[in-house]
């Protein structure tokens, strides 16, 4: 949003100067983006920081299991406290106040979490924590469906991964039915239209398929991992040209595949032991991809393949660089190679710029 | 958009749903609690702290550690996995003390008068068959290796049972459930009252 703002305003200065635009245009465009609520942005915000920190005191109040106060008055407590987060986020969305509706859900459910680990403080239970975990996801996931309010939904989707990481962490094997939250929850994003929560779902999404390298044939799948992002990408990129309407979709997911692909083959290089001649290999293979994933960036204006192929490329070269392709003198060898290539492409790409360029003066 | 009426009944309906979740959880462990069959056995405690829960005191029991090998049905759990539930019954000792003399992967049809039957879930499994592998260990978890104490008074009990005899009170419910009722050291019982 305010990367939009500024940029318009760049815009809307130099197609003023440029006669495209009146000075009133102008005037009444900024004054519009203006009163776009800029200053709800703020108050939700704020609101959403407010619930977290509330719920905060919450939480700690339960760790501290203060004894003056009798086990059942704290249960009771608690329980006023989801009912009163859930009374005022109704009062608040029938004043028209959303994002401050939202917040108190976001509290009630925290609170819910609370509630949970004061029950099982309470009779000293030990089970499995997970268990816990997951019956705060599915309530967060149920009152953010219910009462489409995004916040609780992104706190299920957050409360699903905590769970699949402790069970994970707990055997040691990958845990599928994160896959069953992580629908659920993305298929509630989806019918809510919320742009963020696309990002979420891809992210959450990115992270469990990159863990598969680690935990699928004994911790070495990573090519699995690095063939899933291609072929994502693929499917990503097929979709942008053929299915341009969905690119509220696609267009994220270009960039997460990107990330899951790296995230593959940097394991096959640097986690892996690899022997020299395969390592050399991927590196080709890997800056291959990230030049591609620049390429497709410049080309069709999408700014997080660009970013995600040069941040990439960084984390890369400096990889190869602190690992050493066998002796110093061969990584020098390997860097020039690339360089030169790279160098070359360069020079292409500004010979078919300028013919391009030519071809649009005729025109 | 949603009528007033149709948001407040959701929302009610919400927090009715989670509240209810949080009474199931209580109203579980307090029937356990009341209810079930109470054994007591002896523990080892130390002390940390539990991100949302605060204090408490781990206790480690000799039941935990279990020699497959050396137990009737220890080859009929070699193939469990951590994580799996496991059924291990005990034997009470006359000198106090509860002993495990049998295991399973399901709840055992016949149980010996006195005996009683605890669940857990397999933590770590080592070792191949019972039959052919002597040293086949298990390590078991109940859900009663944490006691949670008040801010600040987990280090002074662990100090203060040091050189006293400490006994868990343990009811066990029908399915075999455990629960942690509270702790008996030396002739003290400590447990919280019930809560109605």
């Amino acid at each position: 949003m305010w990367g939009y703002s500024k940029r318009l305003k760049h815009d809307l200065t130099r197609w003023r100067e440029a006669g495209w635009l009146t000075a009133d245009a102008e005037t009444n465009i900024l004054s519009e983006l203006a009163s776009s609520g800029r200053e709800v942005g703020l108050a939700s915000s704020l609101g959403i920081l407010a619930s977290i920190l509330l719920a905060f005191a919450v939480v700690s109040f339960v760790a501290a299991h203060w004894q003056d106060m009798p086990r059942a008055a704290r249960l009771g407590l608690i329980l006023t406290l989801i009912w009163i987060g859930y009374g005022a986020s109704g009062v608040l969305a029938a004043r028209g106040q959303r994002a401050f509706s939202d917040a108190a859900i976001l509290f009630a459910n925290a609170v819910y979490g609370a509630g949970i680990a004061l029950v099982s403080q309470m009779y000293h239970i030990d089970g499995h924590p997970p268990d816990g975990v997951l019956l705060w996801a599915l309530g967060a996931f149920l009152s953010g469906a219910a009462l489409r309010s995004n916040p609780a939904i992104a706190l299920a989707m957050i409360l699903f991964g905590v769970w699949t990481a402790m069970e994970m962490g707990d055997s040691g094997k990958v845990h599928w039915p994160f896959l069953a939250g992580w629908g659920a929850v993305t298929a509630a994003f989806l019918w809510q239209r919320w742009r963020p929560g696309v990002h979420i779902s891809g992210l959450a999404l990115t992270l469990f398929i990159t863990s598969l390298g680690y935990f699928l044939s004994e911790g070495h799948a990573h090519e699995i991992v690095a063939l899933m992002g291609v072929a994502v990408a693929a499917i990503a990129i097929a979709a942008l040209k053929f299915r341009p309407e969905l690119d509220t979709i696609s267009a994220p997911a270009l960039g997460y595949a990107i990330a899951t692909a790296f995230a593959g083959l940097f394991a096959l290089q640097f986690v892996e032991e690899t022997k020299i001649a395969g390592l050399i290999a991927v590196a080709a293979i890997t800056l291959l991809f990230l030049l591609a994933a620049i390429a497709y960036g410049l080309w069709h204006a999408h700014r997080g393949a660009l970013w995600l192929g040069y941040i990439g490329f960084s984390i890369e070269i400096f990889a190869l660089y602190w690992k050493t392709l066998g002796t110093l003198l061969d990584t020098s060898m390997f860097f020039l190679v690339a360089g030169l290539i790279v160098a070359a492409l360069a020079f292409l790409a500004t010979r078919l710029a300028s013919r391009s360029q030519a071809g649009r003066a005729v025109a | 958009m949603t009528s007033k009426r149709t948001l407040f009944a959701l929302l009610a309906a919400v927090a009715l749903v989670q509240s209810a979740a949080l009474l199931k959880m209580v109203y579980d462990r307090h029937t356990l609690i009341k209810t079930g069959r109470e054994i007591a056995i002896p523990v080892v405690p130390v002390d940390p702290r539990d991100l949302m829960r605060g204090d408490y005191v781990t206790l480690g029991y000799p039941i935990s550690p279990l020699r497959r090998s050396a137990l009737p049905g220890g080859d009929r759990v070699a193939k469990l996995n951590s994580g799996a539930a496991i059924y291990v019954t005990l034997s009470p000792e006359s000198a106090g003390g509860w002993k495990p003399v049998a295991l399973a992967a399901t709840y055992p049809p016949d149980v010996t008068q006195g005996d009683v039957v605890i669940k857990g879930r397999v933590q770590y499994n080592y070792g191949g068959d019972a039959a052919t592998d002597a040293n086949a260990n298990l390590a078991v978890r109940y859900g009663i290796e944490s006691y949670f104490v008040p801010e600040g008074t987990g280090k002074p009990i662990e100090l203060s049972i040091r050189d006293r005899q400490v006994a868990a009170i343990v009811a066990v419910g029908p399915d075999g459930t455990a629960a942690l009722k509270g702790l008996v050291i030396g002739d003290e019982r400590h447990e919280d009252p019930p809560i109605f």
